[in-house]
């Protein structure tokens, strides 16, 4: 494998997603509105939570949605592109399989280091605050790490269906999701006990485990037999595993049906 | 790659999908600087062998040798560059971002500015993809094609999608390539076109190589055709077939058509008993040397 080449390409891979209008208004532009909205325009923001306040809780969600998005397109477009030839043109120069492979997944990260960076940066300038320094780097660090497996889901997508609507049908479904993965507003009750088995529940409860360490946020007013209520790592952690390997075992049925045709 | 070697060699090469066999036991030689066209009907094999021929899939059984070397190690050194005739390009890319970003991953290339000039994009080059015409999506495959100067150009069908035009302007731009000493292979049902362009026809059906030679080599195995204006109404040309030993005639109001392996046997006799006018002798097209050798077998083609 060159690596001159795999950096030339990944350069230009990243590039040209960077540019592609449509994505990049799901991957940059509204995850910061959205913080903007929920975490600065609602006044709430000052509030503290955990070892933090309020807008940084908004800010992680907007992070890890818009990593989330990301990493689910990347890994779309690249089985799409693959299956319309694009592999084959690229195979008849110096870039190797394992090249154009590892050159897609450095981009994919590249494109999800962007709305986390773009969301932190915002983040920064209006408000948003964590105990100690170091709390906006693990939690940083957390949104990439969990955005990581739906690249699995977004290859999964496409597997299954072949077409650049697919893709785009299961980044939409990631919006649901984000819903239920209490990116957006809190959820109690019901609502809260079904969003415990969604594949972004997990995530972003991890991503937000430095600050928050599994305290949920109660939705509304807080009576006076208010009990907190706590998700334990444990959970989480199983939560992440089981729909990894859904998303992992989706891939590896949908590649198996593919080849015996 | 030594001087007078073959710029391609495939030696008893099989291909089989399932229960079809697609390359059936082919051989064939291109010496360096030879321009081949691969004819045959759709499902004759041809992109399947040209598919082996990159490196994309491996035969059956059979080697395939390609500037020397092993089809996948000769592909990605830029040794042999490919006109595809699947999809395969980014619509979201420009024409010279295409190109800049297929050159990116090549060890080395050929000033983009030249390469654009000579497969004709230049004056797209600010295009979409997405936004291209049919034929100028081929020139730019053409031109991904010489990025490396390879001296082995693959092309599977390289005008499908063009206008009478776009063709003609084409395989001009073709032309001037080979004439810079490239080898070039070619497949292409259009007869016209391995008829006008190529310095030897392979002619595939069923997977299998039916016939191999130039234009000339294969039209002279044919009948002759002699064409002419019936002059004696009282002699009956099925007479004169029948003297000759000529099985193929046909007449349409005064003009009748023989053919026949002796033609100066036959133009002899009818010239000498005054018995045509206009006679024209002329060997067979590739058309009729086509569908002799593929339209007679139809069954077990595949589709």
């Amino acid at each position: 494998m060159n690596g001159r080449i795999v950096a030339r390409y990944t350069a230009w891979e990243f590039w040209r997603n960077v540019r592609m209008v449509d994505s990049t208004f799901f991957v940059i532009v509204l995850p910061a509105a959205m913080y903007l909205m929920f975490g600065v325009g609602m006044n709430e923001g000052e509030m503290s939570a955990g070892h933090g306040n309020i807008a940084a809780y908004v800010m992680t969600s907007m992070a890890v949605y818009g990593a989330v998005i990301a990493t689910t397109a990347m890994a779309g477009s690249a089985a799409i592109e693959r299956n319309y030839g694009w592999g084959r043109q690229l195979s008849l120069t110096g870039l190797s399989n394992g090249g154009y492979f590892s050159g897609k997944m450095l981009a994919s990260v590249a494109m999800a280091i962007v709305p986390i960076l773009t969301v932190f940066v915002v983040g920064v300038a209006t408000g948003a605050q964590f105990d100690g320094v170091w709390r906006w780097f693990a939690v940083a660090g957390l949104c990439l790490l969990v955005a990581l497996p739906f690249g699995f889901y977004g290859l999964g997508a496409a597997l299954l269906f072949r077409s650049e609507t697919a893709v785009s049908a299961a980044s939409g479904i990631l919006v649901i999701l984000s819903f239920f993965g209490n990116l957006f507003v809190p959820l109690s009750g019901t609502m809260l006990a079904i969003a415990k088995f969604t594949p972004l529940y997990g995530v972003a409860t991890l991503a937000r485990w430095p600050q928050m360490e599994g305290f949920i946020i109660p939705m509304g007013e807080v009576g006076p037999g208010y009990v907190p209520e706590f998700d334990s790592l444990p959970l989480v952690l199983a939560n992440i595993a089981v729909w990894t390997l859904i998303f992992v075992g989706i891939c590896v049925l949908a590649a198996r049906r593919r080849t015996q045709r | 790659m030594k001087l007078n070697e073959n710029a391609l060699a495939v030696s008893g090469v099989t291909k089989r999908f399932g229960s079809l066999t697609a390359v059936d036991d082919v051989s064939l030689m291109v010496p360096a600087g030879e321009i081949v066209a691969l004819l045959g009907p759709n499902g004759a094999g041809k992109t399947t062998l040209l598919d082996m021929v990159l490196g994309f899939t491996s035969p059956a059984s059979g080697t395939i040798t390609v500037m020397g070397r092993e089809p996948r190690a000769a592909a990605t050194s830029g040794e042999v560059g490919a006109v595809l005739q699947t999809r395969g390009l980014l619509d979201d890319l420009t024409v010279s971002e295409t190109l800049r970003m297929v050159a990116a991953c090549h060890q080395r290339h050929l000033p983009l500015a030249d390469v654009m000039g000579r497969a004709g994009i230049t004056d797209f080059g600010s295009t979409k993809v997405g936004k291209c015409s049919g034929g100028q999506v081929q020139r730019l495959r053409f031109a991904l094609s010489l990025l490396t100067d390879p001296q082995l150009l693959i092309l599977d069908e390289p005008t499908a999608g063009m206008d009478a035009g776009a063709r003609r302007d084409f395989w001009q731009t073709m032309h001037a390539e080979a004439e810079r000493g490239r080898t070039v292979v070619f497949a292409t049902h259009y007869l016209q076109e391995a008829d006008d362009y190529a310095d030897r026809v392979i002619l595939m059906r069923s997977g299998k190589v039916v016939a191999d030679g130039t234009v000339a080599e294969m039209t002279a195995t044919q009948d002759r055709i002699i064409h002419g204006i019936w002059l004696r109404a009282e002699v009956d040309p099925a007479d004169v077939a029948r003297k000759l030993g000529v099985h193929d005639w046909s007449r349409e109001d005064s003009r009748v058509r023989f053919a026949t392996a002796d033609s100066d046997e036959l133009a002899r006799h009818v010239l000498g008993e005054n018995l045509m006018r206009d006679l024209e002798i002329s060997r067979p097209s590739m058309e009729s040397v086509f569908f002799e050798l593929t339209d007679s077998h139809e069954e077990g083609v595949l589709r």
